[in-house]
């Protein structure tokens, strides 16, 4: 199954951004042809720093999603350790819980992994402490140019970057096409720029609760535990931001802070989203949507293949999917991963040229094909890729991605975000639970400056 | 000593000398590992609770105002409270059940072995695994629980939203993993008692509640205060359970005492404070520690008394 994303990022909201440059020659794109790709510019203007023939011996330590996810890894190392001879990649799998504090411990200790996976809104702990290898000195700047702007902006911290921006995700909305048929929705946004509004959304929830009993839901909402952050998206939405410009003090509590907080508390007067989807608890989004105690969901894409499984996805029939609702503006959240190398790692060069071969086209390819995710190369963006699951719905979340600005990526990446993760989780939580708006905004604001060393 | 018979005393000296390089030997590895891994940790973490410390960078001696800070918080006096409200549910209730089950199990019972397994079963499976089937059980759409009041007409109990029930699940999947620990020591307990006893105290005219009450339970004085010992201990460190069935909430209506600690401090996507983390594991060694202090004399008194 093949889908071209060409179209629909045309002309969209923040395609510009995204776009950025006039196209290149990929300089990543020879990774599984036999020829090396270790440290080696082929095009554009810029310094890189030769590194000839890497060899020896790295450890990488990510976890593993998906099964595709492993498998796009176990890939990449096969083909760098094929392309150059003399080297070898060992694979490190570790559960997600616990990973970072392994990591931490490791580079205490001095025995962490040369290489490891970070996610966005984490990435900025390990800049701000300058454990990450700068591996600006083997990018040239037409390297650069091929990445989408945003994502290469999350990985830098105090313009160096740290690492390589590998894959992103975002949050789209799926839904059971029988449950709809029944309430009598029979328009569903196929564009961005036909997303639901907010009233839209809110009629939608309503039709939907009619046609439901008492302990079934319209929807539930991926801000579970540390996913807490994805609140922000309705804070965007409404026109607001985290943090003043400068990223110094928050910008709460604000009209459009007011507003998204008592939309978002309105779900629970209503009974639109289950009691316990809440940010403490232990069922997430897609386990409601499993479960059927919802016919609709918010879920980041890397949940479709767990959707789409034959054996233990949805069973409640046809499922398709549609856009995050908007209001000032269209916005989502900054999901997706980056690769970084420790400053200190024996072999910088090897780690520099994996680092590199990751994120080379046909291999950033097939990872997204197998795990069902989004490229951070604009050369993939505009390609037709072949997603094992559900394309149509990962044509969705791509376009979707588009409408995570430059704003969101800036908030999302300061180096105190996991304060900020916790102060979300701790006040959302209590907010949801009666606490009122301006209380909830007040007690976020406190934390949020705290964090930000306001 | 008969008279006359010379006594030659064996030489102070080498006779404490010898047993104490023996006893040195074998309490060696013991002490050795005390010393590795319980004595320099519990040093290090009331070093680490003088300092602002973070999972990255160097440590910053900032004296008591971790403690100053805690005494602030008023989140982790709310998780004081709830970690008290779990351990009285919890202990006394558990070994109350725990004595019931270890008496009918230790009478003539056909089957008894089988069941004695049965109820002792929960205990080696994992806190998380535990607290993984609860969150299963206890779902409030879709758990057994409900489910099941709901075929018999009876709308269930909010679990997982409302504090109060999140709270009772907690103790109650608590109670079914830690009863068999119970049990099975008041049954050790039990065949420690002379039947000798029971059958004077019966000839004496003694009801079976008064033989129970008078007999039994204060003979089984050492099991109880060891249980209490244990079963606090365990309660205010309860940790896994807590974490795999609610996370703490809702709100913070769940948080124990050490969740908080692992929140402030280990949660990879929490603050990562270690050195506030490691003042709230002082504040809970030093709790655990005047606890138990207060039982020991408790107890010693009452075994003198017996």
């Amino acid at each position: 199954m093949t889908v071209s994303r060409r179209a629909f990022l045309s002309g969209s909201l923040g395609a510009a951004a995204l776009l950025g440059l006039g196209a290149c020659s990929s300089p990543n794109s020879n990774a599984g042809t036999g020829q090396t790709s270790a440290g080696q510019s082929s095009t554009g203007s810029g310094s890189t720093k030769s590194v000839g023939k890497p060899t020896g011996t790295l450890t990488f330590a990510f976890w593993g999603g998906s099964a595709g996810e492993t498998a796009g890894f176990t890939y990449a190392k096969k083909q760098f350790e094929a392309a150059n001879p003399g080297t070898t990649i060992n694979l490190k799998v570790v559960p997600y819980d616990g990973f970072f504090s392994g990591i931490d411990r490791g580079i205490q200790a001095g025995n962490a992994p040369d290489i490891f996976r970070v996610d966005y809104t984490t990435i900025g702990k390990y800049s701000k402490n300058g454990v990450l290898l700068d591996v600006s000195p083997y990018f040239t700047n037409a390297e650069i140019d091929q990445f989408l702007p945003a994502l290469w902006d999350a990985i830098k911290y105090q313009s160096v970057p740290y690492g390589v921006p590998h894959q992103t995700d975002t949050t789209c909305v799926v839904y059971s096409k029988k449950a709809f048929e029944t309430a009598g929705i029979t328009s569903v946004p196929t564009s961005l720029d036909s997303a639901w509004t907010w009233d839209e959304f809110s009629a939608v929830a309503q039709k939907l609760q009619s046609t439901l009993p008492h302990n079934k839901f319209p929807f539930a909402y991926d801000w579970t535990q540390a996913g807490a952050f994805r609140w922000l998206s309705w804070l965007y939405q409404a026109g607001g931001t985290l943090l003043t410009p400068d990223l110094s003090k928050c910008a709460l509590p604000s009209s459009a802070g007011t507003k998204a907080l008592e939309y978002t508390q309105s779900f629970f007067a209503k009974k639109w989203v289950p009691a316990n989807s809440t940010i403490k608890t232990s069922t997430y989004s897609d386990n409601f949507f499993l479960s059927q105690t919802v016919p609709m969901t918010f879920v980041g894409d890397f949940l479709v293949p767990e959707l789409a499984d034959p054996a233990n996805g949805y069973k409640g029939g046809d499922w398709g999917a549609t856009f995050m609702p908007r209001d000032v503006a269209a916005a989502s959240d900054l999901g997706g991963n980056a690769i970084v190398a420790l400053k200190n790692t024996k072999n910088p060069d090897l780690a520099a040229a994996f680092l590199k071969f990751l994120v080379s086209e046909d291999i950033m390819k097939y990872f997204c094909e197998q795990a069902v995710e989004l490229p951070t190369l604009k050369t993939l963006v505009n390609e037709q890729l072949n997603y094992a699951f559900r394309p149509d719905v990962v044509k969705v979340c791509a376009q979707q991605a588009t409408t995570i600005s430059d704003t969101i990526v800036k908030e999302c990446t300061i180096a105190g975000f996991a304060d900020i993760n916790t102060a979300l989780e701790d006040q959302l939580e209590l907010a949801f639970h009666g606490q009122s708006a301006p209380a909830t905004l007040d007690a976020i604001a406190t934390k949020v400056n705290q964090a930000v060393g306001s | 000593m008969p008279r006359g018979t010379s006594y030659k005393p064996r030489r102070r000296g080498a006779y404490t000398h010898g047993q104490a390089a023996a006893a040195s030997l074998f309490l060696l590895p013991n002490l050795a590992l005390v010393g590795l891994f319980l004595l320099v940790p519990l040093v290090l973490a009331f070093v680490i609770s003088t300092q602002k410390l973070g999972s990255l960078g160097s440590p910053q001696y900032i004296g008591i105002d971790n403690f100053i800070t805690l005494f602030r918080d008023t989140i982790f006096w709310e998780t004081v409270w709830n970690t008290a409200v779990f351990t009285i549910f919890t202990v006394p209730v558990g070994m109350v059940i725990g004595l019931g089950v270890a008496l009918l199990l230790n009478s003539v019972l056909p089957g008894r072995t089988l069941y004695r397994s049965i109820i002792f079963l929960p205990l080696v499976i994992s806190g998380v695994a535990t607290g993984v089937l609860g969150s299963w059980m206890f779902d409030q759409y879709n758990g057994f629980f409900n489910k099941f009041l709901h075929a018999i007409g009876i709308t269930g109990p909010a679990w997982q939203s409302d504090g109060k029930w999140a709270m009772i699940s907690l103790i109650l999947v608590t109670l079914w993993q830690r009863v068999g620990f119970d049990m099975l020591i008041y049954l050790a307990g039990l065949q420690g008692i002379s039947p000798d006893l029971l059958e004077a105290a019966k000839i004496d005219g003694s009801s079976a509640w008064q033989r129970l009450r008078h007999v039994t339970v204060p003979l089984l004085g050492p099991s109880t205060f060891f249980l209490l010992i244990m079963n606090i201990i365990y309660s205010f460190q309860v940790f896994d359970t807590v974490w795999a069935l609610t996370r703490g909430g809702p709100d913070f209506s769940t948080t124990t005492v050490v969740t908080y600690a692992y929140r402030e401090a280990f949660d990879d996507h929490g603050p990562q404070q270690l050195g506030y983390g490691a003042a709230v594991g002082v504040f809970i060694y030093l709790i655990t520690l005047a606890i138990t202090v207060i039982q020991w004399r408790f107890s010693r008194t009452r075994d003198e008394a017996g």
